[in-house]
């Protein structure tokens, strides 16, 4: 579904992404975790197109991402993606948030696509919230409403960029939930995430990246137990103590 | 002697309706051009291809940093040489366009620059074109940034059109120096030019300040 081959990034001198190979299956709940500038966030942003590569090749669903002649609007309707800020569009209600790909992208007709963000929008519990803005909702509300706007392209692949880090702790359980359920529904999804508990509990693997390289890959609970790099322990045992 | 002077200037204002016509259409016509032009240029300059950011930014540096009544000249007097031979009206316009232009292009691209990348990225996400990125995301959120200045911007414009009677166009500054030379009461006729200029910015300073307030709320 999602496949890495000998991807190498740089931005200026810095090598982001080295030698990247890795294959996320159908269905498989990816998570990635690593120091802060290790290169994991660069690591999703490439699968849909938002960073450029200089070598490698990443495919999505047979599609080669940076290839010119991939039409990168059919690749991005199939990949769903939630920031770590929101970046819903305050100018509209939330369910225009959800709405305006739908209708401008997928030339969705209106009532139609108001059917299915409203049907989103109770899928992360905020049925109620359609009318709001967002700066009317709280952080954990509003990032609910992004994922609910990911959802509204039918995508096969969610990709989450440390969707709780910008919220407060006592909404972080709301956002996880969301992603729990989905995780059960069988979409592809690869978090950036220093959750350990969401990790423990959906993910199929945890992907472990230090200096742009991928350095451990394991079941989460092998990992989290038992690391097999110095590194991965040493991190491990940081965002444990915290 | 002023008194006398008074009932020849009210004699004339018919003159210095047409002139105050004159100019606020060569205002009017010039603002929407430019408008027009600079939303373009300043949508083409936030974007990220190389040729045009600097193309326009060489573009926005000369029109900006030259005095408007040398602009103007060029236009009248050195844009014929090269085969563009105008009449004043239209190179009033010209020359407006081009200078009014930069200044609104520099405002736009400073809205839209205002606006976190993280916005232009969520919308690429969901597969919007630049286009539309532009259209439904960035600039509704941006002219909150651009519309006082904007306005601003306009005051200033309406004022310069001022210089386009150095070229002959009969507009309310050139009715000022016609007049004067026929009554002597220097005062009394740039009061008058004056005043008619206030009519026509005042509304617009009092909306910018209007939007300004609204904006910032």
């Amino acid at each position: 579904m999602i496949e890495f081959k000998g991807v190498n990034k740089w931005f200026d001198k810095l090598h982001v992404l080295n030698q990247i190979e890795l294959k996320v299956q159908k269905g498989e709940v990816l998570v990635v975790c690593g120091p802060s500038g290790s290169g994991k966030s660069t690591l999703i942003r490439c699968i849909n197109k938002l960073e450029p590569i200089q070598q490698g090749e990443i495919v999505v669903n047979g599609m080669s991402v940076h290839d010119s002649a991939t039409n990168l609007t059919k690749l991005r309707t199939e990949i769903g993606f939630v920031f770590q800020q929101f970046y819903l569009y305050p100018h509209m209600t939330a369910l225009q948030n959800i709405t305006l790909a739908p209708v401008n992208v997928k030339k969705i007709a209106k009532a139609e696509a108001e059917k299915i963000g409203r049907e989103k929008l109770d899928r992360v519990g905020l049925a109620e919230k359609a009318d709001a803005y967002p700066a009317q909702l709280s952080g954990g509300q509003q990032q609910r409403v992004a994922i609910a706007r990911g959802l509204a392209m039918s995508p096969e692949i969610m990709l989450f960029d440390e969707p709780t880090s910008a919220l407060d702790p006592e909404m972080i359980g709301e956002v996880l939930d969301v992603m729990v359920s989905l995780a059960s529904e069988g979409i592809t999804m690869c978090v950036v995430t220093h959750e350990m508990g969401f990790a423990k509990k959906v993910a199929d693997r945890v992907l472990f990246m230090d200096e742009g390289k991928i350095i451990e890959t394991g079941k989460p609970a092998d990992f989290f137990d038992h690391p097999q790099t110095e590194r991965a322990a040493d991190f491990i045992s940081k965002i444990l103590s915290h | 002697m002023t008194t006398f002077y008074f009932g020849r200037l009210v004699e004339m204002f018919p003159f210095f309706l047409s002139g105050l016509w004159m100019t606020t259409k060569v205002a009017f016509i010039s603002l929407i051009v430019c408008t027009l032009i600079g939303f373009v240029l300043g949508m083409l300059r936030a974007n990220d291809t190389f040729f045009f950011k600097h193309l326009i930014g060489v573009y926005v540096a000369l029109a900006r940093g030259t005095p408007f009544v040398v602009q103007i000249f060029i236009v009248f007097f050195i844009f014929p040489e090269w085969g563009l031979q105008l009449e004043p009206f239209p190179a009033a316009l010209l020359a407006m366009a081009i200078m009014g232009s930069a200044f609104i292009c520099e405002i736009v691209a400073g809205g839209i620059a205002s606006i976190p990348k993280g916005q232009w990225e969520a919308a690429a996400s969901s597969g919007l074109t630049k286009v539309q990125q532009l259209r439904f995301v960035i600039i509704p959120q941006a002219l909150k940034v651009i519309l006082p200045p904007l306005v601003g911007q306009y005051v200033l414009l309406i004022k310069d059109t001022s210089v386009v009677s150095v070229i002959g166009v009969m507009d309310l500054t050139r009715v000022g120096w016609v007049t004067v030379m026929r009554i002597p009461e220097g005062l009394m006729v740039f009061a008058l030019v004056g005043l008619l200029y206030f009519a026509i910015s005042y509304p617009l300073i009092l909306l910018s300040n209007y939007l300004e307030r609204k904006m910032a709320r």
